[in-house]
């Protein structure tokens, strides 16, 4: 099935609309409001009218609102489209993708596509409460052992490739570094004062080997992305931002037999399959958004994408070529999850658009046409997600 | 019996798997036709598709492939221990299949040291394991 065609609509479909909430610690409304008050900014932004919306799609676990109480909410009487997808940031470009299928289809006509999410003040991973170890798959089996948090999951990964490659903290601290200072410039970032790579190694350990600053944020916020198709979209006040790729599925968890080194990262198999869809290779690329809920996966992904052999992130960070300015691969414009905030990678969307239409103001890169978003990799549940976008 | 508050809950694929090392077995699925073990044990053989599988039991030993140490525990029952080492253990059987545990050495850890099993009866119906450095 290696050769198989691809008839992914690609262009087809494009983002015409971005909405946010504050990202906060405490956003004292429910999530439900939280969804509202985004999908009404960008159907705003988009110049268009909530009775326009046909379709909604989400994903999370249990901890979002669903399409048919949105819905209902919004009055929409006859819904043509909706994913509500369960899992986290793996799955957060398949909507993305899906929400380019059903346009592509002529399913649904404006689709939106959100993420709501009180992480910090409802629903902070693993607090000190004792869930009851009733969780499906692998968790069943690591939550009695107290390795119930991704930090720790993704800490294993990363001492494999310390193990194979030599990678250092410092590597992982550079990352950080960068992220933070990309964040200097966002007014919706949650942390924006810089820190040294210095302050970073003095971080206090978590999961060793990941300190403290090698961790995302918990946020309460939502993000929302109103998608039509692209003839529709040229007669909208924004450049059109088509997503010109996606794939998802892919990935290969730890808990799936026959992968047998997680050091290799899990990025690889869907990247293949991503740049089949847009008719691209890493090349074409301006910049990425990389799903950055802990330093070590935004490592692995600038390599299971394509753009560094293994091993070679490290040299190529000390020269520069992810910065904002003067990189050749600017990644994580907005500060990432690590430093702007933790919406489960819909806020990467909404800043590649921003980015792609040239709003992005003081953190403007200077190629802005394609930019590559990505969800979690896959280490964890297995799935992983990501889409191309491409002004028009 | 140790007291626990976060105790595994056993679902129909998984009751057989908990009960073995209640009593004192790491125990998991394993093909009847090819031979393939699976963990977390599963209904169907992930090597052949078959479905005749049998619970089998581990040598239980084998060797650390990654580890962490764990300095923020969110879990009620590991805090006691904190710092501790989560190892991700390759076991002997089988070398795609890696089962994690807090693993108890006096030693420094390092990959490839040799590792063993140490159940643990949490109920008459459930265990755990331990890893322990040889």
């Amino acid at each position: 099935m290696k050769n198989k065609k691809n008839r992914f609509p690609s262009g087809q479909a494009a983002i015409v609309g971005i909405g946010c909430t504050e990202f906060s610690k405490d956003s004292g409304v429910s999530t439900f409001a939280l969804a509202t008050r985004a999908i009404s900014t960008a159907i705003a932004d988009a110049g268009l009218k909530i009775d326009d919306i046909d379709g909604l799609c989400t994903f999370g676990t249990a901890d979002s609102i669903s399409p048919n109480h949105l819905a209902q909410a919004l009055g929409i009487q006859s819904l043509s489209f909706y994913v509500d997808q369960y899992l986290g940031g793996s799955v957060s470009m398949s909507v993305i993708g899906q929400a380019a299928l059903a346009v592509g289809a002529g399913i649904a006509d404006c689709v939106v596509c959100y993420r709501a999410i009180n992480s910090r003040s409802e629903q902070r991973k693993g607090g000190a409460k004792a869930p009851r170890a009733d969780m499906p798959w692998d968790i069943q089996f690591k939550l009695p052992q107290g390795y119930m948090v991704p930090a720790q999951e993704m800490a294993m990964n990363a001492r494999a490739h310390m193990l194979r490659y030599g990678t250092k903290n410092e590597d992982f601290g550079r990352l950080a570094v960068l992220c933070r200072a990309n964040a200097v410039d966002n007014e919706r970032a949650m942390m924006r004062k810089p820190f040294t790579l210095d302050e970073y190694m003095e971080s206090e350990w978590i999961a060793e080997p990941f300190h403290k600053l090698d961790c995302c944020l918990e946020t309460d916020g939502a993000v929302a992305v109103v998608v039509v198709n692209a003839e529709r979209a040229r007669d909208l006040p924004h450049r059109p931002v088509l997503i010109q790729g996606a794939a998802w599925g892919g990935g290969v968890s730890i808990a799936n037999n026959g992968f047998d080194d997680p050091a290799v990262s899990p990025a690889g198999p869907i990247a293949e399959r991503l740049y089949a869809t847009a008719g691209m290779g890493p090349r074409d690329i301006d910049f990425a958004e990389f799903y950055d809920c802990f330093t070590f996966p935004l490592l692995s992904q600038i390599e299971g994408y394509g753009f560094a052999k293994a091993g070679e992130v490290p040299d190529m960070l000390k020269d520069g070529a992810f910065d904002r300015t003067g990189g050749s691969l600017p990644v994580n414009t907005h500060g990432g999850l690590l430093s702007e905030g933790y919406l489960h990678g819909m806020n990467h969307v909404y800043e590649a658009v921003e980015q792609i239409r040239g709003d992005a103001g003081n953190r403007q890169v200077a190629k802005h046409d394609v930019a590559l978003v990505t969800g979690q990799l896959g280490y964890i549940s297995g799935y992983s997600s990501a889409t191309i976008l491409k002004g028009a | 019996m140790s007291n626990r508050l976060i105790v595994p809950i056993a679902d129909r694929d998984t009751t057989a798997y908990w009960q073995a090392l209640a009593n004192g077995k790491l125990a998991t699925t394993h093909c009847r036709d090819c031979g393939n073990w699976t963990w977390p044990p599963r209904p169907i053989c992930s090597g052949c598709h078959g479905a005749d599988l049998s619970l089998d039991e581990l040598a239980g030993t084998g060797e650390v492939f990654s580890w962490i140490v764990v300095h923020r525990s969110t879990s009620p029952d590991m805090m006691q221990y904190a710092p501790y080492v989560l190892a991700m253990v390759r076991i002997d059987e089988q070398r795609d299949i890696y089962i994690p545990g807090r693993l108890i050495s006096d030693k420094e850890v390092h990959r490839g040291m040799r590792v063993h099993v140490q159940t643990e009866k949490i109920t008459d119906a459930v265990g755990d394991l331990v890893w322990v450095a040889d």
